[in-house]
């Protein structure tokens, strides 16, 4: 509402940061691992005194450079530009509350940058000692600037007593800091082992690959070991909501965090075979680690941006950029009247549907396409008439947590109804007096948000009239997830009828 | 309207002077080596095209480079950017978002450029001939990055065009049919040429001692570039100079004394700088030529100033104070440069 909307409709902005997030998180995650990684290869080369291993470290060291100089830094710029043009209001808050941080970390960014060409471009002409000093400036910098980030990032998951006092140390150590500053410290290692047997499976097979296959998948096998504390401690520190979410609330985030498991376990297997016998890692093998590894980092990623909604800053601002504490005033004077970049002020018959996009585009966007293949709008409304959407609308963040509460009144409750129900699915925009209510009419307004009729044959088969009649004065005790549904008893009864009808009418 | 469509701004931590200064302090340097990665990627082209010995040699002397400035060019970028978000972010994001397909293209361009370089660098020898190709494509991918920025820099003071975005929300919007986005966009191409020049003469140098007729050619060429470019460059001025409005230009005419002496001061080391050029004076070339960035971009700030000042001042910036990250940055940094000069410092022994 303070800043205009990037409007792809098919689209949707966080598609566009998903795809940019995961391959620079990926990348950026082994260019702090790499480093450590690097130092390593190399003293192990010292110690042997084989050039062979020299050599094959500095080949390493280019791919290193042409990966992480390259595409990690540009990437981590694009995240920065994509974060800023779907979430500027998001992205304003952290950058004004958070400057110095991350002033800091360009430091650190300088300095990694500097490092990293000088350690390259050196190899074999400076001190060994020198040499492994600068690798240690690089690493050290590198995961300075995890450390930083990790700080503002964890901030919008866990604000803790930020939220209180607002201070810049405060939200910076946040509760779920130091958990995922150990934890991303390992899966950095996990990045290096991935990346490093991946590049070895393409070079030609020496005794030197052979020790450095063995040694890579150590650093796959470990880093997987001690990552698992970590991520315990991870979700334990997060708050009741976030952790209801993962814990099963949402069947999404459930999904996604079985792909982490899945994909840890294959990478521990994997690299334990391959560590037992190193000419197994063959490129296909190596692959697959290297796949696990992406899944692994990117659905955990995914899974920490998911556990923190309805909000994009826990409980200060909602994904669609509307702070928490402006929510009161939008829903008694309504959202029209406050916000900025909207042509509506008032609504009338003739611009409803019109106010309605413009709600739409600033409350539902955020997360919902139109007619895209990520929350299709269309899709998930498709059952639902003018007056269903208009209830659900209103109390859509009680039936769905994740889902932000709607920052409107009733008036544009109904726009934005309008818009969905008529313009995008073509139905008919009329309202229907409380009179004339069917059964039919009172399932679609309650429950067909979440349910649709022909789910109700064997959800309720074999069900009396009276035992309907008894489940609807008490759905949230049949099912956590359900609201209480408050019709009049006349209503109950009207209702009962109808899904007496639905689950097959007989016994 | 217009007001209605100006966001409202995020509170700050320090007075805005600090990040004003940051911001003044960081600008040139990003620039500085964006124009030598921009201008000598032209050169490179230049001399790739012409052929000849000495100007393969200077081309591969150039391409060795090249990765470097141009990691070094978005590195100090990215602390104006973060600066300028923090003053003028209300501005700033807006105008990304109404422009942000040609935005957001700028990371997967700069990719590819960035990525040509290193494949004209590590390749040179083995691409022969058909390295001209590379550079060229490359040097034209950094002139529609330059497009690009020129328009978000530009529209970012233009809230007036702001209300395009209701009959265009697909992020397509640009700044290029002002009348001050031609002279700007040429300002800034040809200003980049010139100090890019001045770069190539710098870095030739460094091959004094092993080929001294390479380090006179280079330095021959990027002079005489930088003497041309800034000619022609000082026209591209004035025209900007015309079409800007008129309370910005009368500030740097007199109307404004601080605004008036560093317009002049900025004239002045450019006048110096030529001079030396002309007599052929590398080294006063390039002090003159570096302090006339620096205070183009001061005078690039307050025209930015100029443009927002019916709507905004970075003085109305709310200040909840909180000093201590502050500090903490500045000891990062103090620390950061003194890493920075040892390891150059270790790397320049490496190679003697």
């Amino acid at each position: 509402m303070n800043y205009p909307v990037w409007f792809l409709p098919a689209i949707g902005g966080g598609t566009l940061i998903a795809f940019i997030a995961i391959v620079h998180v990926f990348v950026s995650h082994f260019a702090v691992g790499g480093g450590a990684y690097l130092i390593a290869l190399e003293k192990k080369a010292y110690k042997e005194e084989s050039e062979e291993m020299l050599s094959i470290t500095k080949r390493f060291a280019k791919f290193f450079i042409l990966l992480t100089m390259v595409f990690g830094s540009i990437t981590g710029v694009g995240i920065w530009f994509i974060t800023a043009l779907v979430n500027p209001g998001g992205i304003s808050f952290l950058i004004h509350n958070f400057v110095f941080g991350w002033a800091a970390e360009w430091v650190f960014f300088v300095l990694e940058i500097i490092a990293a060409f000088v350690y390259y471009y050196t190899f074999g002409k400076m001190d060994r000692k020198t040499h492994l000093k600068i690798g240690w400036i690089y690493f050290i910098s590198a995961w300075m600037s995890l450390f930083l980030i990790t700080g503002i990032i964890d901030f919008m998951l866990t604000p803790g007593k930020w939220l209180q006092h607002h201070s810049f140390w405060l939200g910076f150590f946040n509760p779920s800091f130091f958990p995922s500053v150990f934890f991303r410290t390992f899966m950095s290692f996990l990045m290096a082992g991935v990346f490093g047997l991946f590049v070895l499976s393409f070079y030609k097979n020496s005794e030197a690959k052979e020790k450095f296959v063995k040694y890579s998948s150590l650093w796959v096998i470990i880093s997987i070991v001690l990552m698992v504390p970590f991520a315990l401690w991870y979700v334990s520190v997060l708050p009741v909501e976030a952790k209801s979410l993962v814990m099963g609330k949402s069947p999404e985030i459930v999904r996604t965090t079985k792909v982490i498991i899945t994909s840890s376990i294959i990478a521990f297997v994997l690299g334990l075979i391959v560590y037992l016998k190193p000419s197994l890692n063959k490129a296909y093998i190596a692959a697959i680690i290297f796949l696990a590894g992406f899944f692994i980092i990117g659905s955990f990623e995914w899974t920490r941006e998911a556990a923190r909604r309805p909000y994009v800053i826990n409980k200060v601002m909602y994904s669609n950029m509307i702070f928490e504490k402006d929510l009161p005033k939008l829903q008694k004077e309504g959202f029209l009247k406050n916000a900025k970049w909207v042509s509506v002020r008032n609504i009338t018959e003739e611009n409803k549907r019109l106010a309605g996009k413009e709600i739409f585009i600033h409350q539902c966007y955020a997360c919902h396409t139109i007619g895209g293949f990520n929350n299709d709008i269309k899709e998930k409304a498709k059952s639902m008439s003018y007056t269903a959407l208009t209830k659900y609308i209103e109390k859509i963040h009680k039936v769905r947590y994740f889902m932000p509460p709607f920052a409107g009144n009733e008036e544009e409750a109904k726009a934005l109804a309008a818009f969905i129900a008529g313009d995008l699915l073509g139905k008919e925009i009329k309202e229907v007096e409380k009179a004339k209510l069917d059964g039919k009419t009172i399932f679609e307004d309650n429950c067909s948000s979440c349910h649709e009729p022909e789910e109700f044959e064997d959800l309720i088969s074999g069900w009396d009239k009276a035992k309907i009649r008894k489940a609807l004065d008490m759905l949230e005790k049949l099912n956590p997830e359900m609201p209480p549904y408050n019709g009049t008893p006349q209503e109950k009864d009207t209702l009962t009828e109808y899904l007496f009808k639905l689950s097959g009418g007989v016994k | 309207m217009i007001n209605n469509l100006i966001p409202n701004p995020d509170t700050i931590q320090v007075s805005w002077i600090y990040f004003q200064m940051l911001l003044l302090l960081t600008t040139p340097i990003h620039f500085l080596f964006m124009n030598a990665m921009f201008g000598s990627a032209g050169i490179a082209t230049y001399l790739h095209f012409k052929g000849g010995e000495k100007e393969k040699k200077l081309a591969h002397h150039i391409a060795v480079f090249l990765p470097l400035v141009i990691a070094f060019a978005v590195n100090f970028g990215v602390a104006p950017l973060l600066f300028a978000q923090v003053l003028y972010g209300q501005f700033l994001y807006t105008s990304s978002v109404l422009m942000a397909v040609f935005w957001i293209s700028i990371i997967a361009i700069l990719i590819v450029g960035y990525y040509l370089a290193y494949y004209y660098d590590f390749s040179f020898e083995k691409l022969g001939n058909a390295g001209k190709w590379v550079i060229l494509i490359a040097f034209l991918l950094f002139i529609v990055i330059a497009y690009f920025f020129t328009n978000n820099m530009l529209l970012m003071t233009l809230p007036e065009k702001f209300s395009d975005w209701f009959n265009n929300m697909g992020g397509t919007i640009l700044a290029s049919s002002d009348k001050v986005f031609l002279p700007k966009y040429l300002h800034d191409l040809f200003g980049a040429m010139a100090i890019g020049g001045l770069y190539v003469a710098l870095i030739s140098q460094l091959k004094r001692d092993k080929d001294p007729e390479l380090a006179e050619y280079g330095k021959e060429l990027g002079l005489k570039v930088f003497f041309w470019f800034t000619i022609i460059n000082i026209l591209f001025g004035l025209w900007q100079l015309l079409v800007i409005p008129s309370n910005i230009r009368t500030g740097f005419l007199g109307g404004n004394g601080i605004h008036s002496v560093i317009f002049v001061l900025a004239l002045l080391f450019i006048i110096l700088a030529l001079v030396f050029a002309w007599k052929k004076n590398l080294k006063m070339t390039a002090t003159f030529g570096i302090l006339t960035v620096f205070f183009m971009s001061f005078v690039r700030d307050i025209v930015r100033r100029g443009y927002l000042s019916p709507y905004f001042k970075p003085s109305d910036l709310k200040v909840v104070n909180e000093y201590s990250p502050f500090i903490f940055f500045l000891i990062v940094f103090v620390i950061g440069f003194f890493v920075a000069y040892w390891m150059i410092k270790k790397a320049i022994e490496a190679f003697n």
